[in-house]
């Protein structure tokens, strides 16, 4: 079996939920295999998207390109800017990003699979990095708990692995 | 064309006419609440407004709470992650001023390192003859905090949408200039 990206309009795959959408800047750009391409969020927390492989497949390396940063200190800027960056009353992390999957025909019977915190970069797009064993899913969620800043950029989802059997 | 959704938390002392600015924002100025009654818990009052020479949209969620929540554990969790801040004062009670201050401060704690763009009101401005708290002092307190100044009588049904129709066009501004740093990296 051969390792492709699995994230690929080309190949199949498609976005079939996002909780936001600016017509410039759809879902489909995430999964155009370009990463000047991009999904934007836009507005409150939590956000997520959901991509349909229509078919079994077993993943093994998970990418994300996107931006959840605040951009440097401005002067003059509003109330808030540029304060440092502090965990909220009970030491609970609630800005990150959590994945789900799912073996199911429909996108249904999700189960939690990673959760990770976010890293503050700034003026730079971040790459993070997954790995799986036990991969195989049919549809994965992507929730965006919450940023560091107002929007968030997602502008690419690369996904290595391997088609495993199509639905039946 | 796009639809933004955004959470403005209204703050300050209570009875400064925060709930009847909302109100009256909400339901484009149908009803002045005319007795006093202090909020309880929490209402979340939901308005779209368009934003001028666009196709967009701001979907404002106002949460209003009572004032009296100043410290309580309540009020972090309704703050939580607020988009825009609407923050209120009476022009006829100084303390209700000065207090800006700290709930400015406390509204800091929540953002934990973003901006938050906002506004500053000076409600009850029919009350003329009980003025104390003069127009240039609140527009340069404002303008130290990056904050916008408006002034409004909800009761005479003045100027209400003024600071909402500010807050949803810094809110797209926002939005602008994210989408500008979104398509500068590489
Ligand atoms: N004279 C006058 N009274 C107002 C104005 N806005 C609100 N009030 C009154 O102030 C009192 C407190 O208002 P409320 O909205 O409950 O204040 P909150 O505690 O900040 O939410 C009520 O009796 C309102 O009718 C105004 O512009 N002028
Ligand atoms: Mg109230």
């Amino acid at each position: 079996m051969r390792v492709v990206d699995l994230c690929l309009a080309s190949e199949g795959t498609e976005v079939i939920l996002a909780t936001s959408s600016d017509e410039k800047y759809p879902p489909e750009n995430m999964i155009d295999g370009n990463s000047t391409t991009f999904w934007t969020t836009t507005g409150m927390f939590p956000q997520e998207f959901i991509i349909c492989f229509h078919k079994h497949v077993k993943i093994e390396r998970l990418f994300l390109q996107c931006y959840f940063a605040v951009p440097a200190l401005r002067q003059g800027a509003p109330p808030g800017q540029g304060t440092p960056h502090r965990r909220p009353k009970g030491g609970q992390e609630v800005r990150g990003i959590r994945i789900e999957k799912s073996n199911a025909k429909e996108p249904v019977d999700f189960e939690r699979w990673v959760e990770r915190d976010l890293v503050l970069t700034e003026g730079q797009m971040q790459m993070e990095e997954f790995m799986f064993r036990d991969g195989y899913a049919t549809h994965l969620r992507f929730i965006i708990k919450s940023a560091f800043d107002h929007f968030v950029s997602v502008h690419k989802v690369n996904i290595e692995g391997i088609s495993v059997s199509s639905l039946t | 064309m796009v639809k933004l959704a955004a959470k403005c938390i209204m703050a300050g002392d209570a009875t400064v006419g925060k709930s009847s600015l909302a109100q009256m924002f909400r339901s484009d100025g149908a009803h002045f609440q005319k007795n006093y009654t202090l909020t309880t818990g929490v209402d979340l009052l939901v308005k779209q407004l368009t934003v001028p020479d666009t196709n967009d949209s701001v979907e404002l969620f106002i949460f209003d709470s009572a004032g009296k929540e100043l410290f309580s554990e309540m009020l972090d969790k309704l703050w939580e992650h607020p988009n825009l801040l609407c923050l209120v004062f009476d022009v006829t009670n100084e303390q209700s001023f000065t207090n800006c201050a700290k709930w400015l401060e406390k509204v800091r704690v929540q953002l934990q390192g973003s901006t938050l763009p906002g506004v500053l009101v000076g409600n009850k401005t029919d009350l003329a003859g009980r003025r104390v708290v003069e127009t240039s002092r609140a527009q340069e307190w404002a303008g130290t905090h990056g904050l916008e100044y408006f002034e409004t009588s909800v009761k005479e049904m003045e100027n209400f949408e003024a600071p909402f129709r500010c807050l949803a066009k810094l809110f797209h501004q926002l939005y602008r200039e994210r989408l500008e740093l979104f398509h500068s990296l590489v």
